[in-house]
């Protein structure tokens, strides 16, 4: 009797728990189907300009603000009388595009008016049609004050969709107690070094970096040029020369001196504990990268983001960020601003780069081919890091 | 009708878990098992679907390495994890007397601070400059120019580390409920201590045993955080793939692939490991349960 009953009662579940199966297709099978991973159709807007009120989002990367009752958020917010959500939900380009390329496919920002990404990842939005157009006449004081050199852009001509943040130069952080002789990347590459060099996981600063010293231009650089450059480093990491690719992180191994040098970047000095190390300028050039400022379909109060873009580029905003953040700004009239207030920071050639200084440096650039050929080597660079 | 409510009161009793499983587990599911035969690229204007099956042969291919890695790594770690658990486990349980709420206690604590925040303690403790380092080198365990940080033995120390409190809990649990009475018998009949331990206490425990094993290798297996905080280059796991995959490479088929593959292989896993260990080990004996 009892073993017919469980018999039974065994067979109830599985056709129930076939039925809720069975339930659960039916349903997802209605809302299924459409591309996954598209571009927003939706017609390409301008981002309303006009008086803003009420509270906006902006995301940001961490650490790439000066905090506190007295910074740039708090005193934009009591100038403007706008709330400003503040988040720092960007860590990585490539990671915050996967997270929210779902949304804006429908058009959606998930509530940012404002979010700042690195001018490939920019232009690659804008392809998609994720990012609205950017009406110069509503910003009069960033086309009063954004320097020359970042007013046209291969990837951004006219500055359509993106205003400069910061800008940075990616080098070799040393560790000049243990390694001074370290100058050129491929000096990252003796076996000397072994096990305690680290690279970034950035494509375009890596692979950028190793191709410039092996003298190749990445302006001109073939695919194959660009896979050439990863197989380099793939035997690099089967050798164990290569102890990690990093984001961030570098800075720790560099404080515990678990490492004696790192491809970095020129900023990360306010976080860099260890008094021996210094960035330097690679023999063979340095990448340089302009992190943008970026209004995303369907934002909403983008009039708050169009203001905080003017706020920050009046000089005397733009130096007090500079002064905390230490990467390059796009504001002219900072340096001028700073010899009155701090001379040691306007001769700064990693706030204020020279462009002698700059002679030999490269932007962050797409491998030349299209889309495909992007992918191929991004595929190519992953594979080498997850290996 | 009280008899039919009556009959109906398990199915309300069952109703929340079901709603949560559906919701939360077979729709997600269903998605995903869906994702993973679509076929396309970012590159050639989005994913479309087409019952791509290949995407599954793919993902095993390009990903071997890691998969092996991934049982190789959290394998190592559950055998750490178990030799470590069980004797603690023990001592606190039949041997600690008053002190057995606090080492319990002790072997919670760290859960009270987040996972990667202990993680990246390691990261001080192994550096390779920390005393633990240079106490190994000085005994040659280490070669002098060795280290600890981003190796293999890192990442297995990291996900012992982390799973542990996994293992030790349900080994507790199983032998705190033990009647020393059969323990006793077992020695009046002539056991030696060691016999008497192999034939009584060890089955008795078994239910604690596999469930402390489970619960830590199919975690471990899936883990990516102690491969990014404290490995270093060709030490990947399968999660830290999937990831790529998903966020960087953007390639979703074989990402969702690659996630059902391992899941798959974790079922077989635990299956086959049921299987040996024996249901009842897995879930107690009925006569016990009743």
């Amino acid at each position: 009797m009892r073993a017919t009953g469980q018999a039974r009662s065994r067979i109830r579940s599985v056709i129930a728990a076939l039925a809720a199966f069975g339930a659960v297709l039916a349903l997802a099978a209605c809302g299924g189907g459409g591309t996954v991973g598209g571009a927003n159709e939706g017609p390409a807007t301008t981002a309303q300009g006009g008086k803003a009120t009420g509270d906006w989002t902006f995301s940001n990367w961490p650490g790439y603000i000066d905090p506190g009752s007295n910074g740039t958020i708090a005193r934009f917010d009591k100038s403007s009388g706008l709330q400003t959500k503040y988040i720092e939900d960007v860590n990585d380009n490539n990671q915050f595009f996967g997270k929210m390329q779902p949304l804006l496919q429908q058009g959606q920002s998930g509530g940012r008016s404002l979010f700042v990404v690195t001018d490939w990842m920019a232009k690659q939005m804008h392809d998609l049609g994720y990012l609205q157009n950017i009406n110069p006449a509503t910003i009069p004081t960033v086309d009063k004050n954004l320097i020359p050199r970042l007013r046209n852009s291969p990837l951004d001509p006219n500055r359509q969709f993106s205003i400069p943040w910061q800008s940075g130069m990616t080098g070799i952080w040393v560790d000049t107690s243990k390694a001074p002789e370290i100058h050129s990347v491929n000096d990252l590459f003796k076996p000397k070094y072994k096990g305690k060099v680290t690279f970034l996981t950035e494509l375009r600063d890596t692979v950028e970096l190793v191709m410039k010293a092996d003298g190749v231009d990445p302006a001109t650089a073939s695919k194959q040029q660009w896979l050439d450059a990863i197989d380099k480093l793939n035997k690099a990491v089967d050798s164990g020369q290569i102890r990690a690719f990093t984001g961030n992180e570098y800075t720790e191994d560099l404080n515990s001196g678990n490492i004696v040098a790192a491809v970095g970047w020129s900023g990360d000095a306010s976080i860099i504990s260890n008094k021996n190390a210094e960035w330097r300028m690679p023999t063979q050039g340095c990448t340089t990268f302009s992190d943008m400022m970026v209004i995303p379909v369907g934002a909403p109060n983008t009039a708050a983001a169009l203001d905080f873009m003017n706020y920050v580029y009046e000089p005397k905003n733009a130096a007090k960020l500079a002064a905390y953040i230490n990467y390059v700004t796009p504001v002219t009239g900072v340096q001028q601003v700073f010899q009155k207030t701090d001379p040691s920071l306007a001769n700064d050639n990693l706030i204020f780069p020279t462009t002698s200084f700059l002679k030999k440096c490269t932007p962050n650039l797409n491998p030349r081919g299209g889309p495909k050929a992007v992918a191929e080597v991004t595929n190519a660079f992953q594979n080498v890091i997850t290996k | 009708m009280s008899a039919l409510r009556r009959r109906l009161v398990p199915y309300w009793l069952l109703g929340p878990g079901a709603i949560w499983l559906i919701v939360f587990f077979l729709v997600p599911m269903y998605y995903m098992a869906r994702l993973s035969l679509y076929s396309g690229s970012f590159a050639t204007g989005g994913f479309n679907f087409d019952w791509a099956w290949s995407n599954f042969p793919d993902a095993l291919s390009a990903n071997k390495t890691q998969i092996v890695r991934s049982f190789y790594y959290s394998g190592v770690a559950t055998l750490l994890a178990l030799l470590i658990a069980y004797p603690l486990a023990y001592a606190i349980a039949l041997k600690a007397g008053r002190y057995r709420l606090l080492l319990l206690f002790a072997v919670i604590a760290p859960f009270f601070t987040t996972y990667l925040i202990r993680t990246i303690a390691w990261k001080t403790i192994l550096a390779d400059d920390s005393p633990v380092v240079n106490f190994l080198q000085a005994i040659s365990v280490l070669p002098p120019d060795g280290r600890l940080l981003a190796t293999p033995a890192a990442v297995i120390a990291g996900l012992t580390y982390n799973f542990l409190p996994f293992m030790i809990l349900p080994i507790y649990a199983s032998l705190e409920r033990i009647d020393l009475g059969l323990i006793e018998a077992a020695r009046d009949l002539y056991a030696s201590s060691r016999q008497a331990f192999l034939r009584v206490t060890l089955p008795i425990t078994m239910p604690g045993i596999v469930a402390g094993v489970l619960l830590t290798f199919i975690p471990a297996f899936g883990d990516y955080v102690n491969v990014y905080l404290l490995g270093g280059t060709g030490q990947a796991m399968v999660g830290n793939r999937i990831q790529s995959l998903y966020l960087v490479e953007r390639n979703y088929p074989e990402a969702a692939a690659l996630s059902f593959l391992m899941m798959a292989a974790i079922l077989i896993v635990v299956l086959v490991y049921i299987r040996i260990a024996g249901t009842e080990a897995f879930i107690g004996s009925e006569e016990e349960a009743a």
